[in-house]
C-alpha cells in the first residue's frame, strides 16, 4: 500500500444531520458492501444505535476507491454527534488528517458542528464542509451556504450531497483524495500507534483499534503498551472493509485492528501508544485528555447476586468507554452497587441500557448527582457526588456547585421560550448575538445540575425541536443547597434522597411524592410517603391499600391463562426492590428524573 | 383418570359487549358443520371412560334449535356417564323454551346454568344483552316444576356507573327466585372485546370491593364456597370442582381447553380451522412437569374455601407441600391459616388473593 494513496478522515456533524447515512452511501458507492448486505447506518454495530438512530461510538473502516489511474485506501471513521459523546470525536480526530464537515440542508449550522468544528482544527485537520439533506423539500442550502461562509468557509469549497439518494458522494470522494493530505511517518522509526478504540471478543480476547505513525506492526511482533507497560504477542492484524480482511502488518498512517490474547482489561488504555519491546519509541504520542465525568449515579442489581456480573459488565463497558467510571456503593435501601460517574444523561441512559440488554442485569439506577463542594465549619472542602455524603447541616459552611456556560442556537422565534426555561433553571443571561436574520445565539451561565438533567428535552420541545446547545463548565460558585429525604412507611430509603436548590425544595418534594405515589402499588398494608428535610416534613403522600387483586370470574376451564396472569404478576414482583416492608419498582428510583414541567 | 368433558358450543343469537369466549353468530348450515366436526372431535381422543361430569358450554348452546339440539346429544350420547353423574347445560334466557327444557330432562341434563347478570335497564344496555323478567320468573317456575331444579345464574357487577344499590336489587332478585347455585362475575375488560375497543375503564377499586362485600353479606344462606361462587348446601358445582381441584378433564369442540395426560391444551379459536378438522391449536400445548403440576395444584386449591388438603396433596405428590413451598411465611404474615390438614386463605383476604398466591409461588424451595 502506497503511503501516499492513503487518506485518513472521519466525517464530524451536529446530531442527526445524517453523517452514518452519508457513510452509507461512501460505502456502495465504493462497492465496499454488496447491495444486498447494506443495511442503514451500516457502521453503526449496536442494536441501541440502529434503534435510537444514532450514534455511540466511533467506527472505523477501510474502503478502496479508484481515482486517475490510482488505487486509494480510505479510512473512514464515522463519529457520534451528541454532546455526551464529544470525547469520542476527540479520539477519532487524533487518528485522521482530515474531516467532512456535515451541515444539514434545512437545519444550518448547529451548536454541535461548531464545537466538532473547533475541535478538528485544533488537531490541525483539513476540513471539507458538505451541505447534506439537499434532497429534502424543506432544504434550504442557500442559507446554509451562507452560515458556513459566516465561519470561515469559501463558497467554492462546499460540497452538496444527499445521503439518501446519493448525489454529490463521488464529487465528495475525489474531494477527499485532492485536498486531504497523506499521513506523514517514518517506517523505519520504532513502532508508535495509537490506540483510539477496544473492544471485547469472546474468542480473541480484547480488540484494539490502532492507528499507526511511526515504524511498522507486523503479525508476530512483541508488543509494549507503553502506559501499563504490559507485552504481548501479535496474533492477528484485520482491516476492516467493512468486512473484516486479515493483513499481515500496518504501516506508517494505515488503520486497522490487532488482537493479541489480551485478557486483562487494566492493560489497554484507550489514547495509549503501542511500541515494540525490541525497538521501543522514546516517547508515546500525546493520546487523549482523559474525560472528567459530570454525572454520577449508583446502579444497583436487582438481584443482589448479580454485583459481580455488573462489575464485570461495567468493566467490559469501559474498556471502549473510557470517560465511564465507577467505584463501589453500598446503600442501605439497595445493598451494594456501583457509583458509576457519566459524561451526561445520555451517556448514563445509554450505558443503563447496555447493562440491561447486552448483559441481562435488572438495574436500579439512584438519582444522578454532579459533584458539588461543601465547606465545612472544621474548614475542610469536600466533594459530594451522592446525596447520602452530604455532611449534617450543622457542619456545613456553605456549599458550591459547578455553573457552564451554555450556548444556545435557536431560530429567533423561541427566543422568549428559551429564555423562560434558562431563568427557571437558575439561568444568568450572558450575551445574545443573532446568526443572521432569523437565527440567534444566546449564551446563559447555568448551574450544571439544572443543565444536565432535563434542560435537553425541555429545550427541544419548547422549540419544536429546533435549538441545539453545547456547554462548557466554568467553575465551583456557592449557592444554597440542601439534601432532601423521602421516608417510604416512615423509613428514609437512601437511594431517594437527592441534593436540590433550597427555594426549589418545596416544589420537587411535591413533585417526588406525588410521582411516586403514582409509581408504587399498592401493598397489603397503606403507604404513607414523605419528603423531609432534616427533621421536618415538607410534603406527604399515600399509597391506599391494596383493596382487589383476584380473579373474581371463572373461566371455564382455560386455567393456563389464569396461570399465566399470576406468572407475569410473579415476573413483575420479582423486579420490584424489596426496602422495607415496601416493594419498590424501577420506575421508583427514575421518578426523581421525570418530575418538571415535562411530565 | 379422567372423569370430565367440557363441550363448547360457540354459537349466539347476540354478542355481549364483555364477552371475550370464543364465539360467532348463530347460523344453521356452520352449526351442521360444527356438530359434524365435534363428532371426530370426540371420536379422535375419547377413551370410553366412565365420566362423572359433563359440561356443555359456550356461546350458547341453548341458541341451538331443537333438532339441532337432539343431534348434539345425539353425539354426547357416546360419553358414557357413572352413576351420580353431573351433567350441565349453560342457557340464555332468550333463547329457552319449554320444549327444549323437556327435551334436556328427557336427555339426563340435570343442571342448568343460566346467564342472567343483572336486571338492571343500564346495565344491560351496557352489556348489550335484552332479558324479560316476566320469562326469567315462568322459566325457572317450569324447571323446578319438571324437577330441574339443580340451576346456577350468572351475576354480574363492577359495571362501569353501577351504584350498590342497583347490585343490591340484582342480588335480591336471585334470592327471591330461590335458586341453589349462584356465580358471581366482576367484570373484566378483556382485549379484543367490544368493552375494551371502546376503551372502557374498570370501576374504582374501593367500590369493586364493597360490592364483592355486599354479595357475600346478602349470601349468608349459601355457601361461599369458591371465591366466585355460592351455594346450598348439596349443590356445589362438581364440573367445576373438577377444575379447582386440579383434576384431569377433557375439552372438545372449539377453543375448548383440556387437560389429560399431564398436558394442558386449547382447541383452536379458529372456526375455519376447526371446520378443516385441525382441532388442536399446538401452540397452546403445555407439558408439565412435577413443578407445574404442583403450582397448579397450589393456585387453584386456593380458590377454594377449603383450600388445600394437605393430606390428599402428600399422597398426590408423595410429598408433603412443606417440601415444595415455605409457607410458614406466609401464615406467620397472616396471610394463610393452616387447620385440620387443610391449608387456606382466610375468607377477608380472598379479594387479594392473586397476591398471596404469588407471594406463596415465590416461597419455592
Amino acid at each position: 500500500m502506497k503511503r501516499e494513496n492513503i487518506r485518513n478522515f472521519c466525517i464530524i456533524a451536529h446530531i442527526d444531520h445524517g453523517k452514518s447515512t452519508l457513510a452509507d452511501r461512501i460505502l456502495e458507492k465504493t462497492n465496499a458492501i454488496e447491495a444486498r448486505d447494506l443495511k442503514s447506518q451500516m457502521l453503526d454495530d449496536m442494536d441501541i444505535e440502529r434503534e435510537r438512530g444514532i450514534t455511540i461510538k466511533l467506527n472505523a473502516v477501510q474502503i478502496t476507491y479508484n481515482y486517475g489511474d490510482e488505487e486509494y485506501y480510505l479510512n473512514l471513521i464515522d463519529t457520534p454527534g451528541h454532546v455526551d459523546f464529544s470525547y469520542e470525536v476527540s479520539r477519532s480526530l487524533a487518528a485522521c488528517e482530515g474531516a467532512i464537515l456535515v451541515v444539514d440542508a434545512t437545519q444550518g449550522v448547529q451548536a454541535q458542528t461548531l464545537a466538532n468544528l473547533y475541535l478538528a482544527l485544533d488537531n490541525n485537520l483539513t476540513i471539507i464542509p458538505v451541505i447534506n439533506k439537499i434532497d429534502l423539500p424543506s432544504a434550504n442550502p442557500d442559507k446554509c451556504i451562507e452560515e458556513l461562509e459566516n465561519i470561515g468557509f469559501d463558497k467554492q469549497e462546499i460540497i452538496l450531497t444527499s445521503g439518501k439518494t446519493g448525489e454529490g458522494v463521488e464529487e465528495l470522494l475525489k474531494e477527499v483524495i485532492k485536498k486531504i493530505p497523506s499521513p506523514k511517518g517514518d517506517e523505519k522509526a520504532p513502532l508508535k500507534a495509537l490506540i483510539f478504540d477496544s473492544k471485547f471478543d469472546t474468542y480473541r480476547g480484547i480488540i484494539t483499534s490502532v492507528r499507526v505513525v511511526d515504524g511498522k506492526i507486523n503479525v508476530g511482533d512483541e508488543i509494549l503498551m507503553m502506559k501499563t507497560s504490559a507485552t504481548y504477542e501479535v496474533l492477528g492484524i484485520s482491516i476492516d472493509t467493512p468486512y473484516e480482511k486479515k493483513v499481515k502488518s500496518l504501516s506508517p498512517g494505515e488503520v486497522g485492528y490487532i488482537y493479541a490474547s489480551i485478557k486483562s482489561i487494566k492493560d489497554i488504555h484507550v489514547g495509549d501508544t503501542i511500541t515494540t519491546k525490541k525497538n521501543p519509541a522514546d516517547t508515546p504520542l500525546p493520546g487523549y485528555k482523559p474525560m472528567k465525568a459530570t454525572v454520577f449515579s449508583g446502579l444497583y442489581p436487582i438481584d443482589p447476586t448479580k454485583f459481580d456480573d455488573l462489575r464485570e459488565a461495567l468493566e467490559k463497558l469501559q474498556l471502549n468507554d473510557s470517560a465511564l467510571s465507577f467505584e463501589p456503593e453500598t446503600s442501605a435501601a439497595l445493598g451494594f452497587g456501583f457509583r458509576v460517574g457519566f459524561l451526561g444523561m445520555l451517556h448514563m441512559e445509554i450505558i443503563e441500557e447496555r447493562v440491561q440488554r447486552e448483559f441481562n442485569i435488572d438495574l436500579i439506577a439512584t438519582s444522578p448527582s454532579v459533584i458539588y463542594k461543601v465547606l465545612l465549619t472544621s474548614g475542610e472542602e469536600i466533594e459530594v457526588d451522592a446525596p447520602y455524603k452530604m455532611p449534617k447541616n450543622e457542619k456545613i459552611k456553605l456549599t458550591k456547585e459547578p455553573f457552564v456556560k451554555a450556548s444556545i442556537f435557536s431560530p429567533s422565534d423561541y427566543i422568549g421560550d428559551i429564555m423562560k426555561l434558562c431563568q427557571d433553571k437558575r439561568g444568568t443571561f450572558i450575551n445574545m448575538d443573532y446568526i443572521d436574520t432569523t437565527r440567534v445565539q444566546i449564551d446563559y451561565k447555568l448551574p450544571l445540575s439544572e443543565m444536565v438533567f432535563d434542560f435537553f428535552d425541555r429545550l427541544k420541545s419548547c422549540t419544536k425541536g429546533y435549538a441545539s446547545f453545547d456547554y462548557d463548565i466554568t467553575g465551583y460558585e456557592e449557592s444554597k443547597l440542601v439534601k432532601m429525604d423521602i421516608l417510604i412507611n416512615g423509613e428514609i430509603v437512601d437511594a431517594l434522597s437527592v441534593i436540590v436548590f433550597k427555594d426549589f425544595a418545596y416544589n420537587r418534594g411535591r413533585e417526588i411524592v406525588d410521582r411516586l405515589k403514582e409509581v408504587i402499588p399498592r401493598q397489603l398494608f397503606e403507604v404513607p410517603i414523605q419528603a423531609s428535610l432534616g427533621n421536618k416534613i415538607i410534603s406527604r403522600s399515600t399509597v391506599k391499600a391494596l383493596r382487589k387483586d383476584v380473579l373474581a370470574k371463572c373461566y371455564g376451564g382455560d386455567i393456563t391463562r389464569k396461570k399465566k396472569l399470576l406468572e407475569k404478576q410473579k415476573e413483575g414482583k420479582k423486579r420490584m426492590k424489596k426496602v422495607g416492608s415496601v416493594e419498590l419498582p424501577q420506575e421508583a428510583f427514575l421518578s426523581i428524573l421525570s418530575t418538571g414541567d415535562n411530565k | 383418570m379422567i372423569s370430565s368433558a367440557y363441550i363448547h358450543i360457540p354459537f349466539c343469537n347476540n354478542i355481549c359487549s364483555y364477552c371475550d369466549f370464543s364465539k360467532i353468530y348463530y347460523d344453521s348450515t356452520i352449526v351442521n358443520k360444527y356438530l359434524n366436526e365435534l363428532k371426530q372431535d370426540i371420536e379422535s381422543t375419547y377413551n370410553n371412560e366412565l365420566l362423572k361430569t359433563i359440561y356443555i358450554g359456550g356461546g350458547t348452546p341453548s341458541s341451538l334449535n331443537i333438532k339441532e339440539l337432539k343431534e348434539l346429544f345425539n353425539i354426547l350420547s357416546i360419553l358414557k356417564k357413572d352413576n351420580d353423574y353431573e351433567y350441565t347445560i349453560e342457557c340464555n334466557f332468550d333463547s329457552i323454551t319449554k320444549e327444549k327444557l323437556d327435551l334436556f330432562k328427557q336427555v339426563g341434563i340435570n343442571r342448568i346454568s343460566f346467564g342472567l347478570e343483572s336486571i338492571n335497564k343500564d346495565n344491560l344496555s351496557f352489556l348489550e344483552r335484552s332479558l324479560a323478567i316476566t320469562k326469567v320468573k315462568e322459566i325457572i317456575k317450569y324447571c323446578k316444576t319438571i324437577e330441574l331444579s339443580n340451576i346456577n345464574v350468572d351475576l354480574m357487577y363492577a359495571l362501569p356507573n353501577e351504584t350498590l344499590n342497583v347490585l343490591e336489587k340484582d342480588i335480591d332478585f336471585i334470592i327471591d327466585l330461590d335458586i341453589p347455585h349462584i356465580s358471581t362475575y366482576s367484570l373484566i375488560i378483556e382485549d379484543h372485546t367490544k368493552l375494551s375497543i371502546n376503551d372502557t375503564k374498570p370501576i374504582d377499586e374501593e367500590l369493586d370491593e364493597k360490592m364483592y362485600k355486599l354479595i357475600c353479606d346478602k349470601l349468608t344462606e349459601y355457601n361461599h364456597y369458591e371465591i366466585s361462587n355460592f351455594a346450598k348446601k348439596g349443590y356445589e358445582s362438581k364440573h367445576n370442582l373438577v377444575y379447582w381441584h386440579n383434576e384431569e378433564y377433557y375439552g372438545f369442540g372449539l377453543s375448548a381447553a383440556g387437560y389429560i395426560e399431564n398436558t394442558r391444551y386449547t382447541k383452536t379459536r379458529s372456526i375455519t380451522k376447526y371446520l378443516d378438522s385441525n382441532y388442536i391449536n399446538s401452540k397452546s400445548i403445555e407439558y408439565l412437569t412435577t413443578k407445574d403440576k404442583i403450582e397448579y395444584e397450589v393456585l387453584l386449591n386456593l380458590r377454594l374455601k377449603e383450600g388445600i388438603n394437605l393430606n390428599k396433596f402428600n399422597t398426590k405428590y408423595n410429598n408433603p407441600l412443606s417440601k415444595y413451598y415455605n409457607y410458614n411465611k406466609l401464615i406467620e404474615k397472616g396471610l394463610l391459616i393452616e387447620k385440620d390438614n387443610h391449608l387456606y386463605i382466610p375468607e377477608n383476604l380472598w379479594y387479594i388473593s392473586n397476591n398471596i398466591i404469588v407471594q406463596l409461588l415465590m416461597e419455592v424451595i
